[in-house]
């Protein structure tokens, strides 16, 4: 069993300060991705959508980043590693007019054998919240470190 | 009345995969010529949900699901079917270095049977351990055909079960809803329970079954005849 404080699970480290969304802001990102569907990109037709107005597409919540000294506290076994991939929930719409924050914490950490050896993945959760306090996503980094 | 089931497959519950039961089992039902199966066992990874229940699930697409685990022990990973909560108690599932003659003989003492998986694999497999460890006592089967399996490795996996004299099982080792079904095990009797295919998998005649798609070979630039 790979050894590590329990302490250090699901204390935040880290909150970012809050980043605007401004309308621009989500048109520019659709633009970069293709997107096209009218609650994303048209203000006069996400009226009559589900959401009154215009929303960021869900992937737009990974356009967040942790801040400068985030890596300074992910927890590391062993030399080597990699970015082991990212999940994504998606809790509510983020809209124009939010502010946006990250709050980052040790969600879990594991290890696991396969072909290559053993690996220990630590999972970082990053919790977005609006301006009200509202989580609008978590993103989870999965870090492998091979010990 | 036969029983084919996938022996080895990991739902969105484990970590590594995105598969939801419910697709793998709507996957199954459309396509029943291709992945002619009569049921799936979720062997999540490091893990024993004793309350997880699909039932509703097997009624909507006719399509049977078992629960089992796959652990890792310091003879590699191993599938253990008919899990107790006296069993998940006894070892540690999250452990990756179970002991694997503890493991094999304490869960058939408790009912159940252990199965080594993709025996052929470096590291993860019984092939490469028993090249510097003592054989395992009491084991009875092991998988055979894996859908996941490298170029070798079953085929390490076949000597192995030549060798040993062990009984073979197949199962797609699927991660994705795509891949479910393609290597399975042929039961000759009739399976409903998890305590019939423990029996089965004690006492039983089965054999593993390969439906991954033949590939077809790759047609020369130039015809045979004209060159």
């Amino acid at each position: 069993m790979v050894d590590f404080d329990p302490a250090i699970i699901n204390k935040t480290f880290e909150t970012t300060e809050p980043v605007p969304v401004s309308r621009d802001r989500i048109a520019k990102f659709c633009e970069a991705i293709g997107e096209t569907n009218p609650l994303f990109t048209d203000d006069e037709g996400a009226k009559k959508g589900p959401y009154g107005g215009v929303i960021a597409p869900p992937s737009f919540a990974t356009t967040f980043r942790n801040g400068r000294h985030f890596f300074e506290h992910v927890p590391r076994f062993g030399r080597r590693g990699f970015d082991a991939g990212k999940d994504v929930e998606f809790v509510a719409p983020i809209r124009p007019g939010d502010e946006i924050t990250l709050s980052s914490a040790v969600k879990e950490i594991y290890d696991k054998t396969g072909r290559s050896g053993t690996m220990v993945f630590v999972v970082i959760r990053s919790t977005l919240r609006n301006q009200q306090g509202e989580i609008v996503a978590h993103i989870d980094h999965r870090f492998m470190n091979r010990p | 009345m036969a029983t084919v089931l996938d022996l080895h497959a990991h739902s969105e519950a484990s970590e590594d995969s995105r598969a939801p039961v419910e697709a793998y089992l709507n996957w199954i039902n459309l396509r029943r010529a291709q992945v002619p199966v009569d049921g799936v066992v979720l062997t999540e990874h490091r893990q024993w949900n004793a309350s997880a229940d699909y039932r509703a699930l097997e009624d909507k697409f006719g399509v049977m699901v078992l629960k089992a685990a796959e652990v890792e022990t310091d003879y590699g990973h191993v599938l253990v079917f008919g899990v107790t909560d006296e069993m998940a108690r006894r070892f540690d599932f999250t452990n990756i270095r179970i002991p694997a003659q503890e493991l094999v003989d304490e869960v058939a003492a408790m009912g159940g049977i252990a199965v080594p998986c993709h025996p052929g694999r470096p590291n993860i497999g019984l092939y490469e351990h028993y090249q510097k460890k003592p054989v395992l006592e009491n084991v009875i089967a092991v998988e055979l055909l894996n859908g996941g399996s490298r170029k070798g490795e079953n085929e390490r996996a076949a000597e192995l079960i030549e060798k040993h004299n062990y009984k073979a099982t197949g199962g797609s080792d699927s991660h994705l809803v795509s891949l479910i079904g393609l290597c399975a095990t042929r039961f000759e009797a009739d399976i409903k329970t998890i305590d019939d295919l423990v029996r089965e998998l004690k006492t039983g005649n089965y054999e593993a079954v390969d439906f991954r798609p033949k590939r077809k070979p790759v047609p020369h630039a130039i015809p045979a005849e004209a060159s």
